[in-house]
């Protein structure tokens, strides 16, 4: 390891309702790999965001290459060799590889661009990380891991002397994952800096030099890797908050009716042939990679996205599963199915309006009285789900997006309770969420499953999905490739199942 | 400045309205001390009321648009349309007058639908289908009246003339009453109602209404039906003042009947709407045309000024909501 290439020091970030980062202390040494943990919500991409010029800081300092720097944009941060690989890859699909790596500084030839050049130089990048890519490829036929290899080429190609890997290994298979630390070996080799996000111990224990562990926007303190346990790093990570073990067998009755069958369902690349039924009182986990295919499933079945085939049937009032149509998001409400998710800003709620108006944005037809809404019945409605959900808001009239993100939340749930759903499909319940709230969540998920809705969870976090389903489905790019019991499931041979494909 | 806003009178009223009525007194004696006897205090109130009726429809109207998030750039030509039209065929093939005020809300309510059909259910941006339909208007009046201008009757019309009414009625501004009775109905309709609520939350995040089982096309649609027909309505209290239309005509009111409801405080980018302010920003537009004619200012002025002040009004909305986030 060699000198100190960059120090943050007392960073400090707040957003509307959630102190994101608290003082945070952090610094990355020349020719070293720097773990940064922390449960999700812990505040690690945010301080990242925050190196890189995506946010601005409130206060603290950083301090790289030996003079106080501030980064105003990725642009900024770039130039100066601060580079992220980011969790979600940012590459325009239509381009070819070279394009994207090249992309915003191809290489010039009088005013035309120097293809020739840009591909040869990305053959260069390429060979000195011994990956193989034909750079004149689309980006979009790529696997996930390619990308990912890409980007890592173009963080290089940028002169970086920092690269921070944002969870590098969420979407990749075990080889390519290999593939991968080679490669950061031979950078840390070659004196850069790396810092390296994830929530796999196994990982950090292999790669790592250094482990600094973030909890609730907080920094909690800096390990030497190979001088600590899994066990020491897991206590800093989890702090106060006990977990749940996992849950052991199913709490679902042995004869629960089925609520909710969907046969050879079919909706674009990502959606193919999926089959699965849901029974009365079940929490189904959705498992797998990103990009698998699990919120193409929920927004396919919900009538959000269109299909081109497929079988869903449905258990009505009258206790018989019945095959329906569902062909928009208004069919699949008359039928009992709420959806949450996984971006609520964006899909979830009104952030602009009231608790009251998003509350009972799904159920209008009940508050109104004639012609004119009767905005005491709303309140009273709203203000009961609230006392329920143990919503914090200082009223009921509050703006949605004055709250945090678990209150936020709260309202999407109070939305599809006033409506009577009886198949809520949370996508990502808890992402973006902080450590209390995501209990009670947890929480609420399962009165919600004694007081026999049934839920479809899609979950990206192994904890969550071996804490909360009774039954868990795992997929791969697009199709279903495992159905297990909570009983046999491990966070092994779910893995396994989700990278089947892959390869 | 924060304890007026506490100030439960105020919180009520809304600081903004307050600001606009005075800016709306002060802009009156301004004229007033500057124009003198140039400026009449009877005459010059009488002329900016007979302005607000018609503008203020189209901007009541346009109003539940901009509500969406969505954009009316047809609403001028659409009333001349209207007005041509339907006093065409009272004009030249005889239709009574009161089939012909029917006709005339009605070509309004079809150019809603239209507007309205192509932005929801087809998916065209309204910038593009409103521009488009504004010319569609022109055109249609124009090939329909052979370019001709139309008048509707006058008030000494001993047959048609009591249509006339709807402005005033032996010196009562009946007008007046009429257009107040809309903007509460407006009012009531956006706050109070099933439908107002779709159209302020699909103009705030179109998607997550979708995503509640809300047929957001629908309720789209409904709010270009509502400003096409306000436009019709409009065109009516046009001609009950100002007699004439030409074919060809009517893009300036676009702009005026925008700038008075974004001043009034509906943002345009949707999800906001104050139908109070509406009314006290086209007060403020019409008092604001008088006054430039009082100067001896031409159409040219005119056009200017109120084009600076839907930028200035749309600036004012866009960076308060940047000092927000």
């Amino acid at each position: 390891m060699g000198e100190v290439i960059l120090t943050m020091k007392d960073i400090d970030k707040s957003f509307p309702g959630v102190h994101a980062l608290d003082h945070v202390n952090f610094e990355v040494k020349r020719g070293e790999v720097h773990a940064l943990m922390g449960e999700n919500g812990a505040g690690k991409s945010t301080l990242m965001k925050v190196l890189t010029g995506i946010y601005q800081k409130d206060s603290g300092s950083i301090t790289y290459k030996g003079k106080e720097v501030e980064f105003h944009n990725t642009r900024e941060a770039q130039d100066a060799g601060v580079v992220i690989v980011h969790q979600e890859l940012n590459m325009v699909g239509d381009l070819t590889v070279a394009q994207n790596i090249f992309i915003g500084r191809e290489p010039k030839k009088g005013f035309r661009i120097d293809d020739k050049k840009m591909i040869e130089d990305s053959r260069k990048l390429f060979r000195e990380l011994n990956i193989e890519i034909d750079p004149r490829e689309k980006m979009h036929n790529l696997t996930v891991g390619k990308q990912q290899m890409c980007e890592i080429a173009k963080a290089i190609s940028h002169k970086a002397e920092v690269i921070i890997f944002d969870e590098p290994s969420a979407a990749l298979t075990e080889k390519e994952i290999a593939d991968l630390f080679v490669i950061i070996r031979d950078l840390r080799e070659k004196g850069l800096g790396i810092v390296y996000i994830s929530h796999r111990m196994d990982e950090i224990k292999v790669i790592t030099d250094r482990v600094t562990v973030m909890r609730d926007g907080g920094y909690v303190g800096t390990l030497i890797t190979a001088e600590s346990s899994k066990e020491d790093i897991i206590n800093m990570m989890v702090g106060r908050v006990i977990y749940e073990d996992p849950k052991q067998h199913s709490m679902v009755a042995p004869d629960a009716p089925v609520v909710l069958k969907v046969e050879h369902l079919n909706a674009g690349k990502m959606v193919q042939d999926v089959s699965f039924e849901l029974r009365k009182g079940e929490i189904l986990g959705f498992s797998g990679l990103m990009g698998a295919g699990r919120t193409e499933t929920a927004r396919a079945l919900f009538g959000a996205d269109p299909k081109q085939s497929g079988k869903i049937s449905i258990m009505g009032k009258d206790g018989q599963l019945r095959e329906v149509t569902i062909n928009s998001p208004q069919d699949a409400v008359k039928y009992g199915i709420g959806y949450l998710s996984e971006d609520r800003r964006r899909y979830g709620c009104v952030v602009q309006k009231s608790c009251i108006e998003n509350t009972t944005l799904a159920t209008m037809e009940q508050y109104t009285s004639g012609l004119l809404i009767n905005s005491a019945k709303e309140k009273e409605v709203t203000e009961k789900y609230i006392k329920e959900l143990a919503t914090k808001t200082p009223s009921a009239d509050q703006l949605v997006v004055n709250l945090s993100g678990g209150n936020q939340q709260k309202v999407v749930i109070a939305k599809w309770l006033t409506r009577d759903s009886d198949i809520l499909i949370f996508d990502e319940p808890t992402r973006g969420i902080d450590v209390g709230a995501k209990n009670e969540i947890y929480k609420l998920m399962n009165k919600l499953a004694a007081e026999g809705k049934s839920i479809i969870m899609i979950s990206s976090e192994m904890t969550e999905v071996l804490r909360m389903s009774d039954r868990i489905i795992i997929m791969c790019e697009g199709k279903v490739t495992g159905n297990i019991d909570i009983s046999e499931a491990t966070q092994e041979n779910i893995m396994n199942k989700a990278t089947r494909n892959i390869d | 400045m924060e304890k007026l806003k506490q100030n439960p009178i105020v919180k009520k009223l809304g600081l903004n309205r307050i600001l606009l009525v005075g800016i709306l007194i002060v802009m009156f004696v301004v004229f007033r001390a500057v124009l003198g006897s140039k400026f009449p205090i009877v005459d010059s109130i009488k002329s900016t009321l007979n302005y607000v009726y018609f503008l203020g429809f189209l901007s009541l109207g346009v109003t539940f648009v901009i509500a969406t998030g969505g954009i009316d750039f047809s609403i001028g030509p659409v009333m001349f349309c209207c007005a041509l039209i339907s006093g065409y065929c009272m004009t030249s093939y005889g239709v009574p007058c009161a089939l012909a005020m029917v006709i005339c809300i009605l070509v309004g309510l079809c150019f809603g639908v239209f507007n309205g059909w192509l932005v929801s259910y087809m998916s065209v941006p309204p910038f593009i289908v409103s521009m488009a339909s504004m010319n569609i208007a022109k055109g249609l009046a124009s090939v329909f009246t052979k370019t001709q201008s139309v008048s509707w009757p006058l008030g000494s019309d001993p047959e048609n003339g009591w249509f006339r009414n709807i402005v005033s009625y032996n010196g009562f501004p009946t007008g007046l009453v009429i257009f107040l009775l809309f903007a509460v109905l407006c009012g009531i309709i956006l706050y109070r109602t099933k439908p107002g609520r779709y159209i302020l939350c699909l103009g705030s995040n179109s998607e997550a209404v979708r995503l509640s089982g809300v047929n957001t096309k629908k309720w789209r649609m409904l709010s270009y039906i509502i400003c096409g027909t306000m436009a019709g309505i409009a065109a009516l209290f046009f001609v009950a003042t100002y007699t004439t239309v030409q074919p060809g005509y009517g893009d300036q009111y676009n702009n005026e009947a925008i700038a008075g409801c974004v001043m009034g405080g509906t943002s345009m980018v949707g999800g906001l709407a104050s139908i109070g302010g509406t009314v006290i920003g086209v007060c403020i537009i019409s008092l604001l045309q008088q006054g430039i004619m009082a100067f001896g200012l031409g159409k040219g002025q005119q056009m200017i000024i109120t084009g600076i002040i839907v930028i200035v009004a749309v600036y004012a909305d866009v960076s308060a909501r940047r000092r927000k986030n």
